[in-house]
Formats: C-alpha cells, structure tokens, sequence
C-alpha cells in the first residue's frame, strides 16, 4: 500500500486486520494440508518425526484396498444418482409446474438439509434394520419372510445419504430452472417447434451444464460424506474411503501413513471434481442469465399436479417427518419395536440422557464452540469477503482458493492434518476445545465465506466509496455502513455457523480429547455402545437445543434491530 | 492553503491510468477555475468516470499529477496518494448511492458526524441542505419511501451539506427520466452557482455538458479529443469524432480553392464539384481538408436566398417528421446531406429547393 508522507509511517488498522485475516486463513488451511501431505509421502520409521525417508510406498500399497475403493464408488455413484433424481424431479414440479401449495413445499425443500444424515441414518437403521426394523417388523407381522428392506446393505447406505443431499441438488438444479428466461422457449414455439421438440432442442440443452454441475458437486460431496456410512456400514464391515481412513487411524496401533495416503487420494479426486464444478459454473452465464426480471414458465398439469404435489410430500416425509417421527417413538421405549406396549413406555432414556455428567459436559461444550465459532467465523469469514470482492489486493484470487479449499477435503481427512499439525506445535492446544474450534472455524470457512460473500456482492459498491469521499476512515465506514448492510448475511452465516459446529462430526471424532468431548461424537458413540433408544433421545435433545438456540438468537437480533432502526 | 483567482482549483497533468497491462486512460490534463464548472463528455467507455474517480481517490492511477487547491493529493513521482477520505472533496454518484438504512437526515448529516460537528450545528447544517433542494420536510423518511428524483435531491444535499471545496458529479441525472433531467439540470446549475463550489461534471448527454458547464473537455479511447467553452466546443469541433458526438454534422471532403479564397473565408472544392467557403478557425490544413456543417445549419427554401455563397440547388430526397424538427436528406453532388430544420420550414419529398450555409458555420477540422 502506497502511503502519503511520513505522518502515514504506521500501517493503517485496515492492512493491519488484512494482514491478520490473511495470515490466519492460510496458516489455518494450508498448515494441516502440508502434514497431511507429509503423512502420505513418509515411508521411513514409523516413530520417528518428521519423517525418515520419503516416497510414494503408501499410495503404491492401496490397490491392496480396492474393495474399499470399489464400495465407495458404488455407494456414491448410486447416492448421487438418488439425489439427482430427487433433486431433479422436486425442482421441475416447483418451478414448472402449477402444482399447490408451492411456497410452503419449497421452505419445506430445506429441512432435509437440518435433519442430517446423521440423524437420518439412526433413524432409518430403526426403520430398515434387517431384524429389529420396524419396517421388517411390521412385514412379517403381516405374514412374510425375512426383510423387505435392507437399510445396512450398500443401497440403503446410498438411499439415506441420497434422501439428505437431495435438498442440495434441489436447490442447485432448482436455481438453474428459476434464471431460465421463458422467452427462449417461447421463441422456438413461436416459430413452430412443437412442445416435445422445444424441451429436447431448447429446455435440455441449457439446463444440462447445470444439472451436470449439479452432479459433479453432489458426487464430490458424496465421496467424501462419513456419517451414514459410520452407522449403517461399519456394524456388517462394509467400508467406504473415509470409514476406512477413520478406522486406520483410531485402531491400535493406527496405520496413519496409509491413512493419510487415502486421504490425500480423496483429497486429489474431490479437488478435480470441484475444479470442474467451478469451470462448468462460471462458463454457464451465456446459458441462462439475463438480468431481466421474469418467472419462468409453468405448465399446466391439470389433475396430475396433485401426484406431483404427493411427490414433493412423499420426499419431505421421507426425510423429514418419518426419520423424525421414528426418533421420538424409539426414545420414549424401553426396547425399541414397531408396535406401541403400554409397559414398553419409559422417559428414562431423556432422564439418562439429561443426568449423565458425560453428555451434558459435552453438550456444554458444543455450545460454547459454537457460539465462538460462529462469532469469530463471521468477522473471518466477513473480512475475506471484503478482501476478495473489494480490495485491489494482489492474489485475491489465491486467498478466495485457499479459503475455498476445506470444500475439498473431508472434515475427516483435515481434521487428520490438523492433529498432526497441532501436535507438533510448542501452543498446548491439543486434546483441549480450543484444536476442535480451529478445526471448525477451518472446514467451516467455505460456508461462511458463500454466505456473507453472496450479500457483499449485492451491496453497491458505491455505497462504501461515498462514505470514503465523505470524509470517513475505513474503520467508521465499517461500523456505520458495510456492518450494518451486511447485517443480514452476517446474520445468516452466524446461524449456519452455529448450526454446523454444534452438530459436527468427522472432525470432532479425531480431534476430541478426554477433556474435549463434544455432543454429536457422544451419540455416535451412544448408539454403538449404549442403546439406540437412548441416542434416539439424545440426537432430539441435540435437535431442540440447536432449535432453542436458534430461536432465541433470532429473538434477541431482531428485537435489537428494532430498537436499533 | 491560500490560492488566489489565479491558480486552479484543481489540476490535472499527464493522468494516467491502467489496469494491469491495459492503458484505460490517458495522457489526460485539464484544470478547473474556481467556482467554475467542468464537464468530461464522451461516450460510455471512454474513460471519463475513470477518470473522475481518479480525482476522488476512489481509483488508483498509473502516471501523472493531480493537484486541488494547490495541493497534491496523488503524484506518480514523488510516491504520493491521498486515500478519498481525506482528499476534502464530496461526490455524486450515478446510483446516487443513499444508504437504505439511514433516514434523509442520516444520509445528509454523515459527512458532518465524520467531521465531529456539535449536534447543533449538524441539525443546523442539514436542515439548510434538504431546504437548499427543497427536500427539507422529508429528514426522517428512509431511503426506501423516496422516489429517484428525491433520492437525487438527498444525495445533492449530502454531496453539498459538509461545505466541499470540489463537488464531483458522475452522471447524476442519468437515471432520470427526460422530463426530471431537464428541471434537474437547471436547478443544479443554479445551486452550483449560488454555492460558488468548484465542480467537475461527467456525463454522456451533449445537452447536459453544453447547458452546466464553464468548460467541456470531450473524451475518446481515454484521451481528451478537445477541450474549450461549451460555444467553442459546438461551434468549432476540431474533429470529426467531436463534430459527430457533439450534435450532428454532415462531414465535407474535397480539395482546397486557394484560388477562390476572399474576405478571410477558405473554399474548399467537395468531392461532386461543389464549392463550399468556409472559416478555417486558425487550423491550418494538411492532408485531406475536411470540413464540418451543423445539420441545423443547413438552410432549404423554396426561392433563391440573397446570399452569393454556398448556395445550392437541390432534390429533397427524403423527409422525416420528428416532431420539433423535420430531418431531410437531399441530393448533393453525388451524394447525400442531412438538413435538420423546424417542421413549418420543410419542404416535400421530390421538390426541388436552394440549399444554403452561412460560411461561418463552415468549419474546417484539423487534420489528424
């Protein structure tokens, strides 16, 4: 930064706070990539650091896994395929068609994405498990053999994952539908093309980048997805990548190289999928976009839209009401079966759940790590944003990369990088809650930064620059215009902050300590080795604190904005 | 900083600016009097906003000096450039960028709160500004509640309620509609005045520039393509480009008459044989003569006017009502001129009809 004479000597609070942000969001990223890179490349003694001898031994040792490799494939090409196919077909029958009730099905289209798959997973093991489900249960109760549904098998992994990540190809595929001008369609009728061949030689073809960006984010994300391949596939030793990874590394004695050599692997396949995702996304614009203000077309479906409308339910209750629905019969149990028992009826799972000194020290600290999370993630997260969209900075483009990255890596497989990187570190953070909210504020950095950046960059830019050539110092325009404009994403980044940190999971289960324990490892940990009754109710308290917490966030914000304006 | 009605206000040599490796303007230099107003005129792209937004600081240039009140607020050379907060000066901008959630009297006491006024004296300030562009019963409003011509009326008051020694306009009236431009236009010439403030002003509207301004400096590609009196500007456009965007001109080339020369006019021999005289406006001609007449400078009547020169017969080819002007293409040595001139003085498509020019309004472009 150029400055004017000698009495601007002192770097101003502006590249002050730059500096920091900078330095914090690369030291926070790249630091647990170069171990985890350092781990995957170390073939020399296994105790010795840092490493001994370097070479590619580990990676040449993972053909030996290809099963694991050929799971993961399986499970999430079929996953992706699922949630395609959901998201797809939601997405056309609330933007193209006149189905009823259209506002309340598409806030309904984001609670899968609240529900987790975690949640989803425990749930669905209730419904689907071959011997205890209640869907199996009622099947023979009604006079057939063996199981209807499978939920442990590969499909019933790749069905719970599909019914969650649905909603997120619904609302990407949903976006790509809404910005289509309907003039283009109208022109070819207008010029004789017939229905059919105005959805084969028009619609397809300009919504197909976006379906395939689609695709290849949903196959990345599926990839490297943990939970529901925790609960449902490591009971019957069914293993995707990173239930391996994970296993390797909490095993005695833990094969860490190779888990790292996997990780890395995973690393380098999601990176691609997400370069391409971003190339076909930007290369999109001539599609679609066209500034003007237009709703797209809808097709009249007559009586058929009320099967359209009992399809957008039907998706909603799967992943929503029915998981829900099955959480709350199972907990209020004492054995958890299909048809209800007066002497079968018990709170004493809530009662354990609330008394265990275990779980409400982690429930404790969870909140805690997501209140500071959230909080110091949205002035990280809102600082890059304004170094990226409103600085002249050179490498902007690198740090928006960089701050982008954790997108690619599994929680799991940064949160390996960060143990090892933290632990070699004089700063005694390991093993105490101050490593899991570095953890956090690092694989939650993409959330943050597309939430704030996504309001920054509909502010004008001018109204920062009048404050400047009124006379206002950056820190004054901060305070009095771009915070309080921003007020609304920021808000909105708090939240989802909020919500993610408290039910985080693949990099809490590596980084916890004994004096680190955190709420959603807990019932994970619950449910293999207490009961599912009593993880069913403590995964609903989990849910009700975060709904509490939330509610109450909101109330406290929005009567401060009345008070405020 | 004392400056007395000799030096400008503000000074702009040799600015430069580029993005990367691209050169978006420049070499550009002009000055401004005090309490005068200038006027960057060009089409969209040309580098004007660019330009202005150089003098306010909001975009870094690459080369050059800028000075306001004598003082240099960036300099290539000697390292220096004064962040926009503390370059004194206020702005306009094309948006007019009202903050949405501060009320009128927010919007317009900011430059005063920046500037640690007692409330008072704020109150004071700002209930002179609204009145100054009679939006005084509208400070408690929000942004939301007004319409754009309001909004251009706070975002005036604002730009004025600090006192800036240099208001800068980036095309303030460009969201209006036609009628409101043109009360706005008058109004704003007036508060200008009555403020003594010095400005500079951008626009694409050639009516704009000619009506608000002390001075007109008219860009192309980056460059200043001419500068002078908005009468200058009109009346002697130094080139075709300027000629062209600057109203409408039929462009003559030919040969120069020496021979035919007299009484201080040049003639110059178009290309189908006619004779045009014409003023040569101390250019001296090189190359290929080109010489500019003002479509509504062109005369048709029906019977032979009393002049002697520049007096042709002619076909109306073409003739088209555009309400306060009738437009007419006639037949003229081979090729066509456009005649622009009121509806009652037209005449029929086909008839024959004198066309004429007063030499003076002839005027020979430099060469480039």
């Amino acid at each position: 930064m150029l400055m004017a004479r000698s009495r601007h000597r002192l770097p101003s609070a502006q590249t002050i706070v730059g500096l920091v942000t900078i330095l914090v969001t690369g030291l926070f990223v790249l630091y647990p990539i170069y171990f985890l890179l350092q781990a995957a490349f170390d073939v020399g003694d296994q105790d010795a650091r840092p490493p001994t001898a370097y070479g590619l031994g580990n990676f040449a040792a993972l053909p030996k896994y290809s099963e694991i490799m050929l799971n993961t494939l399986g499970v999430s090409l079929g996953a992706t395929a699922m949630a395609l196919a959901f998201g797809f077909l939601t997405a056309w029958i609330l933007n193209r068609t006149n189905v009823p009730f259209r506002r309340t099905l598409e806030q309904a289209m984001a609670v899968p994405y609240y529900v987790t798959p975690l949640l989803g997973a425990f749930a669905w093991s209730l419904l689907g498990a071959p011997e205890s489900g209640f869907i199996n249960q009622l099947w023979r109760a009604l006079g057939g053999h063996g199981a209807i549904l499978d939920i442990m098998s590969p499909f019933g992994i790749a069905w719970v994952m599909a019914l969650f990540e649905g909603s997120v190809a619904f609302v990407m595929i949903g976006a790509v539908m809404k910005s289509m001008d309907p003039s283009l369609e109208e022109a070819s009728q207008v010029i004789g093309g017939g229905r059919l061949r105005t959805m084969l030689r028009i619609t397809l073809p300009l919504v197909a980048p976006g379906v395939l960006g689609a695709a290849i984010f949903v196959f990345a994300e599926m990839l490297g997805s943990f939970s529901a391949a925790l609960v449902l596939g490591t009971p019957n030793r069914f293993y995707v990548i990173t239930t391996a990874i994970y296993l390797l590394v909490s095993q005695y004695p833990p094969r860490i190289p190779l888990a790292a050599a996997m990780g890395v692997s995973l690393f380098a396949v999601m990176f691609l999928m997400l370069f391409l995702y971003r190339r076909l996304i930007s290369r999109r614009s001539y599609v679609t976009v066209s500034g003007k203000a237009f709703r797209p077309r809808q097709t009249d479906m007559g009586g058929l839209r009320w099967a359209l409308f009992g399809v957008c339910v039907g998706y909603v209750i799967l992943s929503v009401v029915l998981p829900i629905l099955t959480l709350i019969y199972a907990s209020v149990q004492k054995l958890a079966v299909a048809f209800p028992a007066a002497g079968n009826f018990t709170l004493d799972n809530y009662r354990t759940a609330l008394t265990q000194n275990a779980v409400r020290y982690a429930m404790s600290n969870s909140l805690v790590l997501g209140v500071l999370t959230a909080t110091i993630g949205v002035a990280l997260t809102g600082m890059l944003s304004w170094l990226i969209h409103r600085t002249r900075l050179p490498g902007r483009g690198v740090l928006e990369y960089v701050a982008m990255l954790p997108q690619a890596v599994p929680r799991l497989v940064f949160a390996f990088g960060m143990m090892w990187a933290w632990l070699v570190i004089p700063i005694p953070v390991y093993g105490t809650i101050w490593l899991l909210l570095i953890a956090y504020l690092t694989v939650f950095l993409p959330l943050g930064l597309r939430t704030i950046s996504s309001v920054l960059l509909q502010l004008d830019r001018s109204l920062d620059e009048c404050g400047q050539v009124c006379g206002a110092g950056w820190g004054y325009r901060v305070r009095t215009i771009t915070m309080p404009l921003l007020r609304p994403g920021m808000l909105a980044a708090w939240m989802l902050l909020f919500i993610a940190s408290v039910r985080e999971l693949g990099a809490s289960i590596l980084l916890m300590g004994p004096n680190s324990q955190v709420l959603t490892p807990a019932i994970v940990d619950a449910w293999f080795s207490s009961s599912s009754e009593l993880t069913a109710a403590m995964a609903l308290i989990q849910t009700i604190v975060v709904g509490l917490a939330v509610a109450f966030f909101m109330l406290v914000t929005r009567r401060a904005a009345r008070q405020g304006g | 900083m004392s400056s007395n009605s000799q030096t400008a206000q503000i000074e702009v040599e040799n600015l430069e600016i580029s993005y990367g490796s691209v050169a978006a303007v420049g070499p550009v230099s002009f000055r401004v009097m005090p309490g005068q107003q200038l006027t960057l005129l060009g089409p969209s792209g040309c580098g004007k906003t660019t330009t202005l937004r150089a003098v306010a600081g909001l975009e870094r240039p690459s080369a050059g000096i800028i000075r306001i009140a004598g003082q240099t607020m960036y300099s290539a050379r000697e390292g220096i450039n004064l962040p926009a907060e503390r370059r004194g000066l206020s702005m306009v901008f094309q948006s007019y960028a009202i903050w949405p959630h501060m009320t009128v009297f927010e919007n317009v006491a900011y430059g005063l709160r920046v500037r640690r006024h007692s409330a008072a004296e704020i109150a004071e300030r700002v209930q002179h500004a609204l009145d100054l562009v009679q939006m005084g019963a509208y400070a408690q409003r929000h942004a939301s509640q007004l319409s754009g011509g309001q909004q251009q009326r706070v975002a005036l008051a604002r730009a004025c309620a600090f006192s800036p020694s240099v208001l800068l306009f980036d095309e303030p009236l460009s969201n209006l509609d036609a009628k409101l431009r043109g009360d706005m236009r008058i109004e704003l010439r007036e508060l200008q005045h009555r403020l003594g403030v010095t400005s500079i002003y951008v626009t694409h509207d050639l009516e704009e520039a000619l009506a608000m301004s002390d001075q007109v400096v008219v860009m192309r590609n980056g460059r200043v393509e001419q500068s002078g009196p908005p009468g200058e500007i009109y009346n002697y456009p130094r080139t075709a480009f300027v000629a062209d965007f600057v109203g409408s001109s039929n462009l003559i080339t030919g040969r120069l008459r020496p021979d035919l020369a007299a009484d201080g006019l040049i003639a110059l021999e178009a290309e189908g044989g006619h004779i045009v005289h014409g003023v040569a406006h101390g250019r001296a001609p090189a190359g290929e003569p080109v010489m500019s007449v003002r479509t509504v400078h062109l005369r048709l009547d029906a019977a032979p006017p009393a002049q002697s020169r520049n007096v042709w017969p002619v076909r109306v080819k073409r003739s088209v009502f555009l309400g306060d002007l009738t437009e007419l293409r006639v037949q003229w040595g081979g090729r066509e001129l456009v005649v622009r001139c009121g509806a009652t003085a037209a005449i029929e498509e086909g008839r024959t009809a004198y066309l004429s020019a007063d030499p003076q309004s002839c005027v020979l472009l430099e060469a480039v």
